[in-house]
């Protein structure tokens, strides 16, 4: 009986054991494709739940992120070249042409696109693209009832958009209220007339924003009868990807698209590091990837250890993770690097200052003051403290990217105590005290949510208060900062910057234009120079050439000479990729572990690497048994030495 | 607002406020009740003990407090005679070490100027220092609050107390409906109306934190109102407030004394997490929950920063266990049923 029933438990046990797995992703779709060949998944987790799949609805970087790959744009950043970056057609057949006024673009569609296979469409089978669905996507913009975001940028650019906009009340009539900026020429071909000269039209064209959809998916996916809203989680895109599940607070599904043949692997631009490997990839049929699952991880710390056990194949070092990553040598870990683990820096195209009220009596008025400040900011100490040194010392307004960034550019103000100490002299507060011997007292304003923010704020607190005047810290939340600077209700901002919507000159040097100045537009600075403001009006509607370029370098001596900002970072990170999944390219305007379609994943490395990282350790189980053991002999003694006390 | 942040109202303030708890508990001993207390009190090895080391916290705190000028309008504290002059690093040291651990190479750095006995933080300054001035916003936060919420929980409770009907009606219905807000988001919530400051967290805690003292008290005033020598004053004709002043607030001291260092206690922890949360100290101001709160993401580093999270965490358990040692002392002390 005994026998009967050890063996009964042990078959229990080891049915337990081989039930045990500490995988956290559901299985895929599919085993194998339909040739025999492993189906090829990729797992990278965002951070948030996304807010919307519709393109012209959707604003956010965590959706951005998902609909990229569902969705094909008119026009896409080459993925290779980022020094500039670079436009390439996706769904056009070829670059558009630009009239000789530069006051409008003929574009022509790729023939063939289609939209993906849905139920919306007749018979379940999508349609082709055709320049009557431009009309419609810029119609949308205009919509009220979409509320897009976009709506008040082609306004501002596209003939016709701000009238359809108004005249259309709560909701367009899409029959007969037409954006007029928006000429359908033929089946294919499409006109975009501009209110003025715009070149940077163009990168609005890659931007999801503008991405086709069809109207019967619009309409067909009302939120009625059980169909999702269109404005929300539908998509019925033209892209490699289509979603196939989406599981609120847990994870994202896509499926590649079969037949998908709108872009192909380029065969240009290859980075030398890389360019034998990615030859062998060149010309051929996109994506590599026939599913993607994002789950989402909203903790900094699952993410890491997900990493870790294999599980996720590319990661964005955070804080959390940094010290176990990455050396101090500012290399792989000793246990990453055996693992084979792939770090890559990452750098945002973005640049951080510290900004000075233009209109503050005190800082606004006194140069000299702004520029002691600038000397007495120490940008490479607190890139090395808060960003472990891999995030560049900005020297400029412009990062690196972005066509008008000077390589050999030295900081104006470099990090120089005495020189601040001198300036503040000269500005009428020697040893940081006015002639009255009363010490100079400013308000820094920067974000205080977290121990790091504060941190960083009381850095640069430290930092100004070297010079002997005193600096009076207003620590407030994101959402407060960027309402102090729209009011400008503050003396000196930290911890601010701006990351480009575009990799375009005007996308940095308008936060310094006159007319933009807040609440209107993001010039918090409150700068206001007529001579800038003629120069930037006669770059922004410039195409990238010498004379734009020459324009560029006076815009930013302008801001040295008056002092307006202090650049202080370009923000980078470093990437981790599993041995896997190595890079294929690293366009920073796909998002930092974007551009899907090019994405390449080693189905067969991955399980063979997973099983090691995920072997069991079994002395636990033993140690625990042990003790559970040696506990039942001990009550087992002690019950049988009570008995025989009490016999 | 400069009259409270100049160095001499703020050393003025500091005399004042130790002088009258010396004042208050000199009084108070001359009573029969309290120095049967004090005799019992001095036989407890372990409250003696705690009370030195609360008064090593107060000492320092108090050193920290009070500045003297210098010249050219600048002030330095006490404190920064005795232990200042420990220059800054560039960043995180370990407690005797002599490099830097934010350097790319891990070699000994030549700029680095002396090794620190309990290292260094992120941004290069001693952590020994910086844990002995957080005494200072420990003692400010603990005795503002407490300067609050004792008048208001003491003069509440014996109101409530005495008066009895609808006076004690209203003031329970205030204290339950405060009692029935979740007293972190209460506090959070009025932090975000008044900003960041030690002023806005004594005041937050100490509106919020009279409740249990107001009881207390009203159930001790309830209690000493039915004894003889209230009936017997109030038949000789004696005025409310000369009942409450000569006979019921003498009676309650010792409840209010326990609750005081015990609550003492309760408020230091509570700056931490306030802190901790990022709704606490102001950026400058050296805390304990600010280390704390820097340690979640040091804990993470490799190799491990733990001297800042060990400091803050050893001094505040020092000041906490002490006060609560103190306060266990005491209320044994004033035990009537120990004769």
């Amino acid at each position: 009986m005994l026998r009967k029933t050890t063996r009964l438990f042990a078959l229990a046990a080891a049915l337990w054991l081989a039930a045990c797995d500490n995988n956290p992703h559901p299985a895929p779709l599919h085993k194998t494709r339909p040739d025999g060949t492993p189906w090829v998944v990729r797992y990278q987790a965002i951070r948030e739940d996304p807010r919307s799949f519709d393109p012209q609805y959707t604003y956010d970087q965590i959706s951005r992120k998902v609909v990229e790959g569902v969705y094909d744009t008119l026009l896409e950043y080459h993925p290779m070249k980022t020094d500039p970056y670079e436009l390439q057609p996706c769904m056009l057949a070829e670059m558009p042409v630009k009239a000789a006024d530069g006051l409008s673009y003929d574009f022509r569609l790729k023939e063939g696109v289609r939209f993906h296979d849905d139920p919306c469409f007749p018979g379940g089978k999508g349609r082709e693209v055709v320049a009557e669905d431009i009309q419609y996507v810029f119609q949308r913009i205009a919509d009220p009832a979409v509320e897009s975001p976009f709506e008040s940028t082609f306004e501002e650019c596209l003939v016709g958009m701000a009238e359809t906009h108004k005249a259309a009340g709560k909701k367009l009539d899409y029959a007969t209220q037409r954006v007029a900026g928006v000429e359908v020429l033929d089946r294919y071909r499409f006109r975009l007339r501009l209110t003025k000269k715009y070149p940077q039209i163009l990168y609005w064209l890659a931007y999801q924003c503008t991405a086709p959809v069809a109207r019967e998916a619009v309409a067909y996916y009302d939120g009625e009868n059980g169909r999702e809203d269109f404005r929300k989680f539908a998509s019925v895109g033209t892209g490699p990807y289509r979603i196939v599940n989406y599981e609120p607070r847990s994870r994202v599904t896509l499926e590649r698209v079969p037949n998908y043949t709108t872009t192909v692997f380029p065969s240009d631009g290859f980075p030398a590091a890389k360019a034998e490997w990615l030859k062998t990839l060149a010309g051929k049929a996109l994506p590599f990837i026939d599913e993607i699952q994002l789950p989402i991880h909203h903790e900094n710390i699952p993410r890491f250890l997900h990493f870790r056990q294999g599980y996720l194949d590319i990661m964005a070092v955070d804080k959390d993770s940094f010290n176990a990553m990455v050396s101090p040598m500012r290399t792989l870990s000793p246990e990453f690097q055996k693992r084979g683990t792939i770090l890559e820096p990452a750098f945002e195209i973005s640049t951080f200052w510290i900004s000075f009220n233009m209109d503050d009596p005190v800082i606004g008025e006194n140069l000299k003051l702004r520029q002691a400040l600038a000397h007495a900011t120490d940008s490479k100490r607190y890139a090395e403290i808060f960003y472990a040194g891999v995030a560049p010392v900005a020297t400029q307004l412009l990062p690196s990217g972005i066509f008008g960034h000077d390589r050999e550019r030295q900081k104006r103000y470099p990090f120089d105590l005495e020189k601040g100490k001198q300036l503040l002299a000269e500005a009428g507060y020697p040893g940081g005290r006015d002639k009255d011997g009363k010490q100079l007292e400013l308000t820094l304003t920067g974000q205080g949510a977290g121990s790091e923010d504060r941190q960083r704020v009381e850095f640069d607190q430290r930092c100004f208060e070297q010079l002997g005047i005193a600096v009076k810290v207003n620590s407030v939340t994101f959402a407060r900062l960027q309402d102090i600077e729209d009011r400008g209700d503050f003396q000196m901002c930290t911890t601010t910057g701006w990351g480009a919507d575009y990799p375009d000159p005007e996308n940095y040097f308008m936060l310094f234009y006159s007319k933009n100045v807040s609440p209107v537009g993001k010039n918090y600075f409150r700068f206001r120079h007529a001579e800038y403001d003629r120069i930037f009006e006669q770059m922004v509607v410039m195409e990238n050439s010498p004379e734009r370029l020459e324009l560029t370098r006076k815009l930013q001596r302008i801001l040295d000479d008056e002092c307006p900002m202090v650049p202080t970072f370009h923000k980078a990170a470093y990437l981790t990729l599993q041995p896997w999944a190595p890079r294929t390219h690293n366009n920073l305007m796909y998002e930092v572990d974007g551009g899907h379609k090019y994405l390449v994943t080693d189905t067969v490395m991955r399980e063979r690497l997973q099983r090691e990282l995920n072997k069991p350790a079994l002395w636990p189980a033993f140690v625990l048994g042990g003790l559970v053991l040696a506990g039942v002999v001990a009550f087992i003694g002690a019950v049988r030495r009570s008995k025989n006390q009490t016999a | 607002m400069d009259f409270f942040t100049h160095w001499l109202t703020q050393d003025l303030l500091l005399i004042l406020g130790l002088g009258g708890i010396a004042f208050l508990l000199a009084r108070a001993a001359r009573s029969d009740r309290w120095s049967r207390a004090a005799t019992r009190f001095r036989a407890d090895r372990t409250g003696v003990i705690a009370l030195c080391v609360v008064c090593l916290y107060l000492f320092i705190g108090a050193l920290e407090t009070c500045r003297v000028p210098v010249g050219g309008g600048a002030t330095k504290s006490m404190l920064d005679f005795v232990i200042g002059g420990i220059p800054d690093e560039r960043s995180y040291s370990a407690p005797f070490s002599n490099q830097i651990l934010t350097d790319t190479k891990p070699q000994p750095d030549p700029l680095k100027s002396q090794s620190h006995i309990l290292g260094t933080n992120q941004l290069g300054q001693d952590v020994l220092v910086q844990t002995l001035k957080a005494c200072r916003t420990a003692l400010i936060i603990g005795g503002l609050t407490s300067a609050i919420y004792i008048p208001l929980g003491a003069l509440f409770g014996i109101f409530a107390g005495y008066f009895r009907r609808w006076v004690d009606d209203l003031i329970q219905y205030i204290y339950s409906t405060l009692a029935s807000i979740p007293p972190i988001l209460l506090l959070v919530s009025i932090l975000f109306v008044l900003g960041p400051g030690l002023g806005s967290i004594s005041i937050a805690l100490g509106v919020t934190g009279w409740v249990g003292l107001c009881r207390l008290i009203r159930g001790e005033t309830m209690r000493q109102s039915e004894r003889s020598y209230i009936t017997a004053a109030r038949a000789l004709g004696q005025s409310h407030w000369n009942i409450i002043s000569r006979h019921l607030l003498p009676n309650v001291m010792h409840l209010v004394l326990i609750n005081f260092v015990l609550g003492f206690s309760g408020i230091v922890l509570s700056e931490a997490i306030l802190s901790y949360l990022g709704v606490g100290c102001p950026v400058g101001t050296a805390s304990w929950g600010v280390m704390i709160d820097s340690g979640r993401s040091e804990l993470s580093r490799d190799p491990v920063v733990w001297w800042n999270l060990t400091a803050a965490t050893t001094a505040l358990f020092g000041l906490v266990l002490s006060l609560n040692l103190l306060g266990d002392s005491l209320r044994k002390a004033f035990d009537p049923k120990r004769g």
